[in-house]
């Protein structure tokens, strides 16, 4: 699943470490969703949109 | 990077079931004569490494249940799935191989070691495949 989430990121002006520490999550988990080796689990994407104060839909797009 | 909580945990479980799985292994080398009958005794000392991969099992399903991280833990389910298709293809081939072939035997014993070496091909798979090849 494509994301924005890299984009998000660079506009805040975080790393991949800053995102991970606020998500409570490992940099690799951040890295591997970043790139789409990974697709988070639905709570999991909730909190990355409530951090990004968006809707999943904005940050998740569909194939 | 710091060891977070569960890791550190799982480290210490895995070394002090590993320090029993081989303690048990040598104490039965030395213990049993070659050839030995099958008695109450035997069978208890043979039962200690069988305990010590239950607890082997354990601490991993203690590490997945503690692990917060789900990439982290889809990473150590991966490995453990491999470990396991690794470990049981092999032996159902070689186990066909023995019956209706000349194929040397090989002591059932090689079961585990063969699972944990799967383990080490699960983290090479995780990290060819993603990236990353999962915690310890």
């Amino acid at each position: 699943m494509k994301n924005r989430l890299k984009v998000l990121r660079a506009e805040r002006d975080w790393s991949q470490g800053d995102l991970a520490e606020r998500l409570k999550v490992s940099r690799q988990s951040v890295n591997a969703i970043e790139t789409g080796k990974y697709d988070p689990s639905l709570p999991l994407a909730f909190r990355i949109a409530d951090l990004f104060d968006l809707s999943i839909e904005e940050i998740f797009l569909r194939d | 990077m710091a060891i977070d909580a569960p890791t550190r945990r799982y480290f210490r479980r895995m070394v002090a079931v590993s320090a029993i799985y081989v303690a048990a292994i040598f104490a039965a080398s030395s213990i049993i004569p070659d050839d030995a009958k099958a008695t109450p005794l035997t069978v208890a000392i043979a039962l200690v490494p069988g305990i010590a991969v239950l607890a082997f099992i354990w601490a991993i399903g203690s590490f997945l249940a503690e692990l917060t991280d789900e990439y982290l833990r889809f990473l150590e389910v991966r490995k453990a799935l491999i470990a396991t298709a690794m470990t049981l293809a092999l032996t159902a081939t070689w186990g066909i191989l023995e019956i209706y072939t000349d194929v040397p035997r090989i002591e059932i014993f090689w079961v585990f070691p063969l699972w944990c070496i799967g383990l080490g091909v699960g983290a090479l798979v995780n990290k060819l495949t993603l990236g990353d090849g999962g915690c310890p």
